[in-house]
């Protein structure tokens, strides 16, 4: 079916079979630093723990780069002031990060459902278009 | 950033229509919104028109003309997750029900006038159509989906205009059938659940992240944007905060159809988390963490400890993809089961090659290296690592909107004073 050698674009982001998710090196001349590579995931993921690493006193240096655009991976490159490993720092980040996304789901959670309640359809978002172009201000909504 | 730390971050959202939803986040990290926005445009499936057969094309439009415009066309993707399985990860050869939805064309113009082939002309094939493929028993996704699942959207609104697929005249016809799949706008933007994502902080330009082109006047020449009034603007007499973050965010997102914004919204916050968990996964599993693989490794582990004896040695000798990255960093060395978490120097100086393959031209060594003058601090090797562009490839274009953070960050958000921060790395 597929006549050329191509590569399916699927392999971009999913993980081939048995394929590690991340790979962790040490840095030899620095103290307390890692790189760790994460295949399979780009600037969405990375720069949003770059962002929370930094936000952790702990943690010296936190950078990211995605060396070639055409190859899925990115490197994450750690320092910690040796109270924490790099890899424990990362760790950290993606838990509060987790947790921060989750209670900002239930925030959104509650938010849709205050405009459902106020009898706007959201289920069938498919059905006549009375959409209008812009939104209007806070009209209807109540803050509480 | 510590100020983001300490408050919690928040919600509140300004409206909402069936195809849209309007919202403003607040007390996150720029990078955090920006990493939203991505997520929602890029990582959601939806179900999109994949192959074409045509049996018959008369019409002016080539067939490849015509296969590109049925795939752009939005179909309902209601519950996508559940209601229909990637083909990869399907059990048929090809496609069958549980992983795929058939819609057929069938068009003729036999009257002296111009007639019009638009999206609702499109009928999806009810089960019996399988009759000819390959038996495949019915997966649960079937009893999933939807009434309307597949159908392009909008077919049964009479006050949704269809979508124009081709115009034909008398004694032309289109008979095509097509093949709708599963799939993520990664791979092709077909699969965008979003039209648009609109994305702006700081209205009033107090954290000049952007520089405004002007005459004279600034304040005469740009006009504020609709967000402004949720902000104060700038006192003429106020300094510079160099230290200052965006707090707020003002997103649009507007949906094709193919989902509800809160679906989209919702899916973006759990696929998020999906990747996030995914990451501390592979941590925790990661050899250098644990010296043997527990039961700790999770679901796919086990298979990969199956392979991994087997597959290193010809891996890292055809120099192949990554694949198990220790057994090529060491060459044919012990592969990813060595029990010391730190490779030795001469591991590292033969992973070098490994380390070149990456970068484009001129990337060069970098910080990988082996040689003698990389201290600590040294900045990385200049050119080729410049990332930051990708990242607003994505971002619709025009000042302030949906530009990719990381370009913005660098130079001022170090969290220490080290030296390293204008090296390409996203710091």
């Amino acid at each position: 079916m597929n006549a050329s050698n191509a590569p399916n674009r699927y392999e971009l982001f999913v993980l081939d079979e048995g394929e590690k998710p991340v790979e962790v090196t040490e840095d030899t001349k620095i103290p307390n630093a890692a790189t760790i590579k994460v295949v399979k995931q780009d600037h969405t993921l990375a720069n949003m723990i770059r962002g929370q690493l930094h936000a952790m006193p702990q943690v010296l240096f936190a950078g990211y780069k995605v060396p070639h655009p055409l190859q899925p991976y990115f490197l994450v490159k750690i320092q910690t002031d040796g109270t924490i490993t790099p890899t424990a720092a990362l760790e950290q980040a993606c838990t509060k990060l987790i947790g921060t996304l989750s209670s900002l789901e239930a925030k959104f959670k509650r938010e849709f459902s205050f405009k459902d309640v106020e009898g706007v359809t959201t289920e069938d978002a498919y059905g006549s278009s009375t959409a209008g172009p812009a939104w209007t201000s806070r009209r209807d909504y109540m803050d509480f | 950033m510590q100020v983001n730390d300490l408050l919690e971050a928040n919600v509140r959202i300004r409206d909402l229509k069936k195809d849209r939803v309007n919202f403003v986040l607040e007390n996150v990290d720029l990078s955090f919104a920006n990493s939203l926005r991505r997520v929602m445009m890029a990582d959601i499936p939806t179900v999109a028109i994949d192959m074409v057969e045509f049996e018959t094309n008369t019409t002016a439009l080539p067939d490849e003309f015509i296969a590109h415009r049925l795939g752009m066309i939005p179909l309902v993707s209601a519950n996508c997750d559940e209601a229909i399985r990637y083909s990869r990860d399907c059990t048929c050869l090809e496609s069958c029900q549980n992983c795929s939805i058939e819609l057929v064309l069938n068009v003729a113009c036999n009257e002296n006038r111009t007639m019009e082939i638009n999206s609702n002309h499109l009928d999806v094939v009810a089960r019996g159509g399988y009759g000819w493929r390959e038996e495949v028993d019915d997966g649960e996704e079937i009893a999933r989906r939807s009434e309307n699942f597949g159908h392009p959207v909008g077919k049964s609104d009479p006050s949704a205009p269809p979508i124009l697929i081709c115009k034909i005249r008398k004694g032309q016809e289109l008979r095509v059938r097509c093949i709708a799949k599963k799939g993520i706008a990664k791979e092709h933007a077909k699969w965008s659940p979003c039209s648009a994502v609109s994305f702006e902080y700081d209205p009033h330009n107090r954290l000049r992240h952007t520089t405004y082109w002007h005459e004279t006047d600034i304040k005469k020449e740009w006009p504020l944007s609709a967000n402004a009034e949720e902000e104060e603007p700038q006192r003429d007499d106020e300094l510079f905060d160099y230290n200052a973050q965006p707090q707020k965010f003002y997103l649009e997102v507007e949906t094709d159809g193919s989902l509800g914004p809160q679906e989209v919204v919702m899916k973006g916050l759990t696929e998020l988390q999906t990747k996030l968990a995914n990451l501390v996964l592979g941590l925790k599993s990661d050899p250098n963490e644990l010296d043997a693989l527990g039961g700790d490794g999770g679901a796919h582990l086990p298979p990969a400890n199956g392979t991994a004896t087997a597959q290193a040695a010809p891996r890292a000798a055809s120099a192949a993809a990554a694949g198990w990255g220790q057994g090529q960093e060491a060459a044919s060395g012990p592969g990813w089961g060595g029990t010391a978490g730190t490779p030795g120097v001469g591991d590292r100086s033969g992973s070098n090659s490994g380390w070149g393959t990456s970068p484009p031209a001129g990337g060069g060594t970098a910080w990988g290296g082996s040689s003698a003058s990389a201290g600590p601090g040294a900045s990385p090797s200049a050119g080729g690592w410049g990332a930051n562009a990708t990242s607003s490839a994505w971002g619709a274009a025009g000042s302030g909107w949906g530009t990719g953070s990381p370009a913005r960050n660098t130079g001022w958000s170090s969290p220490t004073s080290q030296q390293q921060t204008q090296s390409g790395w996203n710091v």
